[in-house]
C-alpha cells in the first residue's frame, strides 16, 4: 500500500469515529445546544423591539378567525378600485377658478421641474368638463356624473387632498395596495386576512372582484400575498357567468368520496409538512379544505340570481353580465356572510383623451354611469340591512388627472382628456365608523396641488386598519429577517375622518 | 473660535464611550491579575490605565466645550461635570500607582473609579435623555399621566388647558428645565415670552409671523423643522389650535369664550370634550372587566360550527356569529349559556330560531348588538329578550315580527339603533316605536335608487350644455 492511500485511509477511519465517538457527540451536543441556548435568549431581549408583533400565522388553521388588537367598529371592508384613475377635477373637486382659465397655456411655473407621464411642452389649462352642485346637509361638492351618488353625500367623508409619488398605473396600484410600488410585499387584503383569518370558515377571507374588461394594470399583485403565506392571497372570482367553476362533483363521485380523497392528500401533505414545515404546504391544505367547503356555500352566496326584483332593480344588475353593478351586489352577499375583505378593480377610468371612450366629457361619463347607482345603492343596501357601521366601504384611484389638458407628445388630442397626476387627488370612505358627511383636507384654486389635510397611500391603509381594530405600526410579519408592516416606516390614522 | 469650541464639544457624546470602557476594563484586568491564573495581566495595568486617564481627559476637555452651549439643565449639568474631572484625577491617580507598585492606595482608586464612572455615566445620560429615562418603557412608563378632561371646551382657559398640554407633549422634552436647546424653554409663560436664541418666538396676533408656528409647518424634512424628525408631531388639530392661540393673541389666561371663533374651530373643540371621539366604541362593548370565558365551552361551539371569538386581544367580551348554523340544538343553546355573560355580540342571520334558543340568549347580559334578520324569529320567542338592558344594536330586518311583538321590548331603553326594514312593521308607526325607544334611530329601509333616463344611455359625444 503506498504512503498516499495509507493517508486517505487514515483520515476515513478518523471522519467515521469522529461521527460514533462519544466525545464527538457532546461536542455536537454543546454547539448545538448553545445555539439554541442563544436562540431563545435572543427572542428574550427583544432585540427587533419586537414584543407586540402579532405573528398570526398557525400551521393548523391558518385561516382560523382571530380578534384583532382592540375593538374595531368595521368588520369588513369593500374597496372599490376605479382603475385608471378618475379625474377627481370631473367628480368632486370643483375649481371655478379652473373654467376661467380653460383653454390658456398652462403657468410655466406649473411645470418647472415636474415630470409628466405624456404632456410634454406646454400644454393648455382644461376647465372643468361637467356641472357640479353642493349636496346633501354637508353641502360636498358631486358633478351631475353622479347623480345617484349625490343623494347619498351625507353617508361619505371625502379626502381631498391625497399623495402619491408614482405617476405611472402598475406602481401607483401597488403603492395603494401593498405600500410599495415595487411587487413583492403583500395587498392590505392579505394582511387583514392574516390578522383576522375569516370569520365564515366556509368562504375565503379575502375575495377579489374585477369589471371593466381588463385586470388592473399592476396585474395580480395587487391583491397577491407578498411574503405572507399564500393563503392569504386574495381569491379571484370570475367575472361572468358562475363566479366559482367545478363546484359540481363529478358524476360517479359523491361528498363522501371527495372528502375522503381529500383527507388522503392532505394527510400525505401532513407529513411533507412534518418533514420540511414549509408553511406553503399549509396554504395548500388549507386551500383544499376551502374548496370543498366552498362546493357547498359558493352557489347559495355567489348567486345573485335569486335576490329579489328590487334588489336588481337598486343596484342596476343583469344577471350574467359582467358588470361592475353585479360585483357590488355580490360584494354585499360576501360581507353579509362575513368575508371580511372584498376588492373591486373597475378597469377603464384612464381619460387620457386619446379616443372616445377615455374622452373626460364623453367616455368617463359612460364610465360614470355604469358605477354610479351600484355604489349608491350598495351604500343604502348596506345601510337599510344594519351593515353600514360595521362594513368599511372605500373608493378611489391610484391617482390624479391634471388640470391641465393632455398634448400627447406635444400634440393637440382629438378628445379632451387628463394626464396621469400625482400631487392631489380625490378618494372617499363611508360606513365602518367614518365620519358621515365630512370632508378633509383642500387643494389650491385650480387644483394642482394640496394644500391642507394632505394624505398618502399609507395614511388611507393605516386608517383602514384602524377602523377593522389593528395598530397598522404592529401588525408585522417577518421577513428576510425583520419585521414588515404594510405601512413601511410611514402611515398616520387620519383621525380627522374618524366618527 | 466659538465655532471651534462647537466643533469640540460635538466630539464629547463620541469620546465619553472611550474612559468608560477602557478603565472599565484597567479595573477588570487589575483585579484579575492578583489571581494566579491571570498574573500575567499585570504587565499591562499601568498601559490600559495611562490609556484610560488620556482619554479621561480628552473627554473632560470636549466636555466642557459642550458645557458652553448653554442647553442644559444646571444643576446636574454640575455633578456630571465635576465627576467626570474626578474620574480623569482618580485615573491618573491609578497610573501613579501602579507604577510605583502601591497596592493597597490602587485598590481603594479602583473601586471608587469604579463608582463615580457610573454616577458620571449616569447624570450624562440624564442631561441628553432626559430624567428618568432609565425607566422608560419600563415601570414609568405604566404610570400614565390623566390628561386633564374638559368637560365644557368653552369655559376652559385656552393656554392652560388646551395649548399648554400640547407644548408640554410635543415640546417639553428638548425645551424645558431639563434641556434648552437653542436656548428656548416653553415650560412657563416667562420663557415663552422671552424666547430663545435667535429672539422672540411668538408674534401676537400672527402666527405666521411667530417663529413658534413657522417652525411647525415648515416642510418635515427641513432642519429647521420642528418638532425634529422621528419625534411625535404636531396634528393637524394641534396645528390649528395653536395658529389660532397666536392670531388671536397669545393669551395666557384667556377663555376660550372670550375670543372669536372661526366656523373651522367648532368641531375641534367639540372634539376637546371629554373624549367625545369615541362614545360610539365604548358604548360597544362594557368597560367593565370580566373573567374570561370557559375555553372547553368555546372549544365545543367552534367544533359545532359557530365562530366565537374575543371582541380584541385585549377584552375577554365574545363576539359570537352562526354564520353556518342554520339550526342550533341543544349542545349548542347549553354551551351557549355557560358563556352567556362574556357574549357582546350575536350573529344569527338566518336562523331557525327554537324557544330553547332564544330561552339561552335571554341570558346574555353583557349583550350590546344582536343580528337576527331573516330569522324565524317570532313575537313571542322575542319576549325573551325583555332582559337584555344593555342591547343598543338590534337588527330585525325581514323577519315576521309584528309591531305588538316589537313594543313587548319596552323596556330595552338603551337602544339606539333598530333596524326593522322588510317587515310587516311600516313608518306609519314610526311614532309609536320613537316613543317606544326614545334613543333610537329607527330604520324602515325600503330604500331604493332612482331610475334615471341617463342610466343606461352611452354617450357618443359630449353632452349638450
Amino acid at each position: 500500500m503506498s504512503k498516499e492511500n495509507k493517508k486517505i485511509i487514515k483520515e476515513a477511519t478518523i471522519a467515521t469515529t469522529e461521527q460514533i465517538t462519544r466525545s464527538y457527540f457532546f461536542k455536537e451536543c454543546f454547539s448545538g445546544m448553545g445555539a439554541m441556548a442563544l436562540g431563545s435568549m435572543l427572542q428574550g431581549c427583544d432585540w427587533l423591539g419586537n414584543k407586540d408583533s402579532f405573528n398570526n400565522f398557525t400551521n393548523t388553521n391558518p385561516l382560523m378567525a382571530r380578534a384583532p388588537h382592540f375593538i374595531g367598529k368595521a368588520k369588513s371592508v369593500i374597496y372599490l378600485h376605479m382603475a385608471g384613475a378618475p379625474s377627481q377635477l370631473e367628480l368632486f373637486d370643483f375649481k371655478p377658478d379652473l373654467l376661467k382659465l380653460d383653454g390658456q397655456d398652462c403657468p410655466q411655473s406649473l411645470l418647472e421641474g415636474k415630470k409628466f407621464a405624456f404632456i410634454r411642452g406646454v400644454p393648455k389649462m382644461l376647465g372643468p368638463q361637467a356641472v357640479f352642485k353642493q349636496r346633501g346637509q354637508s353641502g360636498a361638492w358631486i358633478s351631475d356624473n353622479l347623480p345617484h351618488l349625490a343623494t347619498v353625500a351625507d353617508e361619505i367623508s371625502f379626502l381631498k387632498a391625497v399623495q402619491t409619488d408614482q405617476f405611472n398605473h402598475g406602481p401607483a396600484q401597488l403603492l395603494m395596495h401593498t405600500g410599495s410600488p415595487r411587487l413583492g410585499r403583500p395587498s392590505i387584503g392579505s394582511w387583514v386576512t392574516y390578522g383576522l383569518g375569516s370569520e365564515n370558515s366556509n368562504l375565503p377571507g379575502f375575495v377579489v372582484l374585477t369589471s371593466g374588461g381588463n385586470n388592473p394594470d399592476a396585474g395580480k399583485s395587487v391583491w397577491g400575498n407578498g411574503f405572507l403565506p399564500s393563503v392569504y392571497q386574495g381569491v379571484q372570482c370570475r367575472n361572468e357567468g358562475d363566479p366559482v367553476l367545478f363546484l359540481k362533483d363529478p358524476a360517479g363521485i359523491d361528498r363522501d368520496m371527495r372528502k375522503a380523497s381529500i383527507d388522503a392528500i392532505n394527510e400525505a401533505n401532513q407529513l411533507t409538512y412534518n418533514e420540511f414545515k414549509d408553511p406553503e404546504i399549509v396554504a395548500r391544505m388549507a386551500q383544499y379544505e376551502m374548496a370543498f367547503k366552498m362546493q357547498i356555500s359558493v352557489p347559495d352566496v355567489m348567486n345573485i340570481n335569486d335576490e329579489p326584483a328590487y334588489i336588481h332593480e337598486m343596484y342596476g344588475t343583469q344577471p350574467g353580465k359582467a358588470s361592475f353593478a353585479n360585483n357590488v351586489l355580490l360584494a354585499r352577499k360576501l360581507v353579509e356572510k362575513g368575508v371580511r375583505f372584498v376588492q373591486l378593480f373597475d378597469w377603464g377610468w384612464d381619460s387620457h383623451g386619446t379616443d372616445l371612450s377615455n374622452a373626460v366629457d364623453i367616455g368617463l361619463i359612460n364610465k360614470c354611469r355604469s358605477v354610479d347607482k351600484p355604489i349608491t345603492a350598495l351604500l343604502l343596501d348596506l345601510k337599510q340591512r344594519g351593515l353600514l357601521d360595521e362594513t368599511l366601504v372605500v373608493w378611489g384611484g391610484e391617482f390624479g388627472r391634471t388640470p391641465m389638458q393632455e398634448n400627447r407628445d406635444g400634440k393637440t388630442l382629438p378628445f379632451k382628456g387628463r394626464d396621469h397626476h400625482t400631487e392631489a387627488f380625490t378618494t372617499w370612505m363611508a360606513g365602518g365608523g367614518i365620519k358621515q358627511g365630512s370632508s378633509f383636507g383642500e387643494t389650491d384654486e385650480i387644483g394642482y396641488s394640496a394644500i391642507s389635510g394632505k394624505v398618502t397611500a399609507y395614511d388611507m391603509q393605516a386608517t383602514i386598519l384602524n377602523q377593522l381594530g389593528f395598530d397598522h405600526e404592529k401588525l408585522t410579519y417577518n421577513s428576510q429577517g425583520r419585521p414588515f408592516r404594510l405601512t413601511d416606516v410611514q402611515g398616520r390614522v387620519i383621525n380627522e375622518i374618524i366618527a | 473660535m466659538d465655532s471651534l469650541i462647537n466643533l469640540v464639544g460635538h466630539f464629547h457624546p463620541l469620546l465619553v464611550h472611550l474612559p468608560i470602557g477602557i478603565l472599565l476594563f484597567a479595573i477588570l484586568i487589575h483585579w484579575l491579575s492578583k489571581k494566579e491564573k491571570y498574573t500575567s495581566f499585570e504587565k499591562i495595568v499601568p498601559f490600559t490605565y495611562l490609556i484610560g486617564a488620556l482619554s479621561a481627559i480628552l473627554t473632560c476637555i470636549s466636555g466642557l466645550a459642550l458645557s458652553t452651549s448653554g442647553e442644559y439643565d444646571e444643576k446636574i449639568l454640575f455633578y456630571h461635570q465635576w465627576l467626570g474631572i474626578l474620574v480623569a484625577v482618580l485615573s491618573i491617580a491609578g497610573v501613579f500607582f501602579t507604577k510605583k507598585k502601591k497596592e493597597k492606595f490602587l485598590q481603594w482608586v479602583s473601586i471608587s473609579l469604579l463608582i463615580v464612572i457610573i454616577l458620571t455615566g449616569h447624570f450624562g445620560g440624564t442631561l441628553t435623555h432626559g430624567a428618568g429615562y432609565l425607566t422608560k418603557g419600563g415601570i414609568a412608563s405604566k404610570i400614565v399621566k390623566v390628561k386633564p378632561s374638559i368637560t365644557n371646551a368653552q369655559e376652559a382657559v385656552l393656554y392652560t388647558d388646551i395649548i399648554q398640554p400640547i407644548v408640554e407633549e410635543k415640546c417639553y422634552g428638548c425645551h424645558s428645565q431639563i434641556k434648552q436647546k437653542g436656548k428656548l424653554r416653553l415650560d412657563g409663560k416667562e420663557w415663552i415670552l422671552k424666547g430663545g436664541e435667535d429672539g422672540i418666538i411668538i408674534h401676537n396676533g400672527n402666527a405666521l409671523k411667530s417663529e413658534l408656528y413657522k417652525r411647525i409647518i415648515l416642510d418635515p424634512l427641513d432642519e429647521k423643522h420642528m418638532p425634529p424628525k422621528g419625534k411625535p408631531q404636531i396634528t393637524e388639530k394641534e396645528r390649528v389650535l395653536l395658529e389660532w392661540w397666536i392670531n388671536s393673541g397669545g393669551y395666557f389666561d384667556k377663555k376660550v369664550k372670550e375670543l372669536a371663533q372661526p366656523a373651522t374651530l367648532i368641531p375641534i373643540l367639540a372634539s376637546l370634550q371629554n373624549n367625545s371621539t369615541k362614545p360610539s366604541i365604548m358604548e360597544d362593548v362594557p368597560t367593565k372587566e370580566i373573567k374570561i370565558a370557559n375555553q372547553n365551552s368555546l372549544n365545543g361551539l367552534t367544533k359545532l360550527g359557530v365562530t366565537i371569538l374575543n371582541v380584541a386581544a385585549n377584552s375577554n367580551y365574545l363576539t359570537a356569529n352562526f354564520f353556518n348554523v342554520i339550526k342550533t340544538n341543544d349542545t349548542i343553546d347549553n354551551l351557549l349559556k355557560t358563556v352567556s355573560a362574556n357574549i357582546v355580540w350575536l350573529k344569527m342571520p338566518g336562523m331557525n330560531f327554537t324557544s330553547s334558543l332564544a330561552n339561552s340568549i335571554s341570558f346574555c347580559d353583557s349583550l350590546t348588538k344582536l343580528s337576527i334578520e331573516h330569522s324565524s324569529i317570532t313575537d313571542i320567542q322575542l319576549n325573551n329578550f325583555q332582559k337584555l338592558i344593555r342591547l343598543h344594536y338590534l337588527n330585525l330586518v325581514g323577519t315576521k315580527i309584528t309591531l305588538k311583538g316589537l313594543i313587548q321590548l319596552k323596556g330595552l331603553h338603551n337602544i339606539n339603533e333598530l333596524y326593522i326594514g322588510q317587515t310587516s312593521i311600516t313608518n306609519k308607526d314610526s311614532l309609536i316605536i320613537q316613543k317606544t325607544f326614545p334613543k333610537a334611530k329607527i330604520n324602515f329601509g325600503n330604500y331604493h335608487t332612482e331610475n334615471l333616463p341617463s342610466d343606461t344611455v352611452i354617450l357618443k359625444e359630449p353632452l349638450k350644455k
